[in-house]
């Protein structure tokens, strides 16, 4: 292995260790519920808390904005990659899928107990495959899993059934359809669409956006990416009478560092995002000025091939944040055998500094202005050492970190509300203006025999000194994860993945806080591949072993599910 | 429940083993159609709770490995129910099933398989708008459940490309509160497309 893909191994080993990839998600964006290699409590499609054991800091990952999630969606105050709006790949698919435990049969003799009802999931879509450079794609896809507790008190909030299709009230529906056009210099693409989305909120709300039209387009040409959408949003609390309306443009525009300057020592990249929007009526959130421009820039030094250094800084009127490491591997290749040390920093004003700046909260006589942008600024460190070692068809690799925490984001209660069984809080995002420790420890294991079976084992622990009780969630101390994929006969995929995470704990989401208890995870997809014809036949389970209870506060239950696809590239 | 999740997933694992033997390039080489119709037999408690029901279907199967097939299969059935005091007589039942046939060569003709199964149901009645809670009233809805089964695909007579047999297939559902268990017995004709 030469040492510079080693040294890059490493580096994409201390972002992500955890190569869960071959389990298939649910849905596109759903990854996040076959990991436990840290702490990731799932509410719904739209809403997850997601922290890698090792990530340094308190907050999740969606909540903080970074260049690399310009495509996303931005959900509220997180940025999401569901619902996804990036065109798949030339193909036709189908899929679907239940949370396990309908009755069926069991209906008519089921008296008393009786399971409440499970819900599915479904897409279907294409892309086609390009003729003289044009292409056509559509796509249908909503997940009614995690609705069923709160679709009674969701469904009093709107007027209609709030989905493309059936009655579930999932947390999110969507259908798009549009034209592009790719060739050697260009890839540019328009899509027009409708989409039905709840956006859990600080309050603990979910809030009832619809969205029609919604339009993007998107031009990649050079070095340019440009994205654009124009967004009609539709609010409303039938309950209270109310309702609101939204436009909104939002977008980037990015230059990136091109073939030949990545060749160069500087390596220099920059963009702007923006949001503009224009609320009339009852919208529940606020954007300052109603607009926000964020230019940015990104920075690689790479004066030797062992040292690299990476910055990205953005600021505009009312907020900063910087993003930046320095990575060193050994400047004295070995075999086999790799080191990496670095440091990593994130210092701001706020962890997304595209997202609203209040929420309007109004509920049985309490009415309050969340400030979702706090005052002051975080400072967030970390150091790293990991190493990895491999001998033949075995990899051993570990990775020790401490990281200390500033001003981290949290929540002030000022009170909360209890409606229709679900309790609610008002208040203000706040900072913890203390330093927060922690020193995290994981070891790996790697075993492979050819293409045929990748095996991993995966430990690791975190230790984190500071004032728990102030954290929005106090993380996982530990967790072990076994994943095996096999590829028999080079065309049947069958893929595992076992894993045990220690307790989570919601702090500040209610009167009590919602511990979500340790327990074991077991993901499996069985895939009749047939490479030759691009058809692939795959059928997953997920959530087997463990035991169904809610992960986030009003959120819904994590049940056991099957999904099963039918995919056929062109 | 989740004990017998594992060993189904188990099961569905063993019965694709890798067998000591280089992939041969036979995905659909072969390619049969069928016509199929038999009997399902409720097990368990879903006795009490639906009659026997015979059922009618089309199926399609693959060359897959060399020693193995995969097949897909569309059936429907009529089903009535047994327990009293159900506003409907009887649930319209759509079944497909995607799984693998392994032919084992100290077994042949005989052929066993795994797979999933997805089981649609909706209850027979025109009142749609009338949503019971008791029992009986989630069938007024569409209500889909997924499981697994295991079969034994016994040809017994073949004329030029025609093949007559019998398939012999047990499956589990992962309803709730319990699982549903079922025996569907069957006679296939089948003829070869290429």
């Amino acid at each position: 292995m030469k040492f510079s893909s080693l040294l890059t191994t490493l580096s994409v080993a201390s972002l992500a260790v955890f190569a869960n990839a071959a389990i298939d998600p649910e849905m596109e964006g759903m990854e996040p519920v076959s990991r436990d290699d840290g702490t990731f409590l799932v509410g719904g499609p739209t809403y997850y808390f997601d922290r890698i054991l090792s990530a340094g800091g308190i907050h999740s990952e969606s909540e903080i904005w970074t260049p690399a999630k310009l495509n996303n969606r931005l959900l509220f105050n997180r940025m999401s990659v569901l619902p996804s709006w990036d065109p798949m790949e030339p193909s036709v698919w189908v899929k679907t899928g239940n949370e396990l435990g309908d009755m069926i049969y069991q209906d008519v003799i089921t008296e008393y107990d009786r399971p409440t009802n499970r819900t599915p999931i479904l897409e279907g879509g294409f892309r086609t495959p390009s003729f003289k450079g044009f292409w056509a794609t559509a796509r249908g896809f909503q997940d009614d899993h995690y609705s069923a507790r709160t679709a009674g008190y969701r469904k009093k909030i709107v007027s209609d059934e709030f989905a493309i299709f059936g009655e579930n009230y999932p947390m999110f529906s969507s259908i798009y359809g549009g034209l592009g056009f790719t060739n050697d210099f260009v890839n540019a693409y328009a899509l027009a669409g409708e989409e039905y989305l709840w956006e859990y909120a600080e309050s603990s709300r979910w809030i009832p956006v619809h969205m029609k039209p919604r339009v993007q387009g998107h031009v990649d040409f050079w070095n340019l990416a440009l994205n654009v959408a124009y967004e009609h949003a539709e609010y409303q609390d039938v309950r209270v009478e109310e309702s609101g309306e939204r436009d909104e443009v939002n977008g980037s525009v990015l230059y990136s560092c091109g073939a030949e300057c990545q060749k160069g020592i500087f390596q220099i990249s920059a963009g702007m995002a923006f949001r503009f929007v224009s609320d009339d009526g009852d919208v529940y959130t606020g954007l300052d000025n109603d607009r926000v421009l964020w230019p940015f820039m990104q920075l690689r030094v790479q004066p030797l091939r062992w040292l690299r250094a990476d910055v990205m800084f953005g600021m505009n009127d009312s907020d900063w944040l910087v993003q930046d490491s320095i990575e060193m591997g050994s400047p004295f290749p070995v075999k086999g055998m790799g080191v990496t040390v670095g440091v990593k920093n994130i210092s701001g004003t706020r962890l997304n500094p595209l997202a609203d700046d209040v929420e309007y909260f109004t509920m049985k006589g309490v009415s309050d202005d969340i400030d979702l942008a706090p005052d002051g600024q975080m400072n967030l460190v970390q150091a790293y050492l990991a190493f990895a070692d491999t001998v033949a068809s075995v990899s051993l690799g570990g990775r020790a970190t401490f990281w200390a925490e500033h001003g981290a984001e949290t929540f002030d209660v000022e009170g909360y509300v209890e409606d229709g069984g679900f309790e609610f809080r008002y208040g203000d995002v706040a900072r913890i203006n203390s330093w927060i420790k922690g020193i995290t420890g994981e070891l790996w294991i790697d075993a492979w025999l050819e293409d045929m079976f990748k095996f991993r084992a995966l430990a690791g622990f975190e230790r984190i000194d500071g004032p728990m009780e102030r954290f929005e969630v106090t993380p996982a101390e530990y967790f072990v994860a076994f994943t095996g994929d096999w590829l028999i006969r080079k065309s049947f995929r069958v893929s595992h993945s076992l894993r045990f995470r220690s307790d989570a704990q919601w702090n500040l989401r209610g009167h009590d806080p919602l511990v979500v208890k340790g327990d074991w995870y077991w993901d499996a997809t069985f895939e009749q591949q047939f490479p030759r014809f691009g058809l692939y036949l795959t059928g997953t389970l997920i959530h087997v072993l463990a035991d169904e209870v809610v992960q986030v506060p009003n959120g819904d239950y994590d049940r056991i599910r099957f999904v099963c696809t039918v995919k056929k590239t062109f | 429940m989740k004990l017998k999740l594992i060993l189904s997933a188990a099961v569905l694992c063993l019965a694709t083993m890798p067998f000591a033997q280089d992939p041969a390039d036979s995905a659909f080489s072969k390619v049969y159609v069928s016509i199929e119709g038999g009997e399902l037999y409720p097990f368990g408690d879903l006795q009490d709770a639906v009659e026997n029901a015979f059922y009618g279907g089309v199926g399609l199967r693959y060359s897959y490995w060399d020693d193995f097939d995969g097949f897909v299969h569309f059936n429907y059935a009529y089903v009535k129910v047994r327990a009293e005091g159900i506003p409907f007589p009887g649930v319209h039942q759509f079944v497909g099933r995607l799984g693998l046939d392994w032919h084992w060569k100290h077994i042949r003709p005989l052929a066993v398989g795994a797979g999933f199964t997805c089981n649609w149901t909706r209850a027979d009645s025109d009142d749609e708008e009338k949503y019971y809670s008791g029992r009986g009233g989630m069938l007024l809805d569409n209500e889909t459940e997924f499981g697994w089964f295991a079969r034994v695909n016994m040809p017994f007579l073949y004329f030029k490309d025609f093949t007559a047999g019998l398939n012999v297939l047990w499956e589990e559902l992962w309803t709730l509160p319990e699982r549903s268990n079922m025996l569907t017995v069957g006679f296939y004709i089948e003829r070869r497309v290429w």
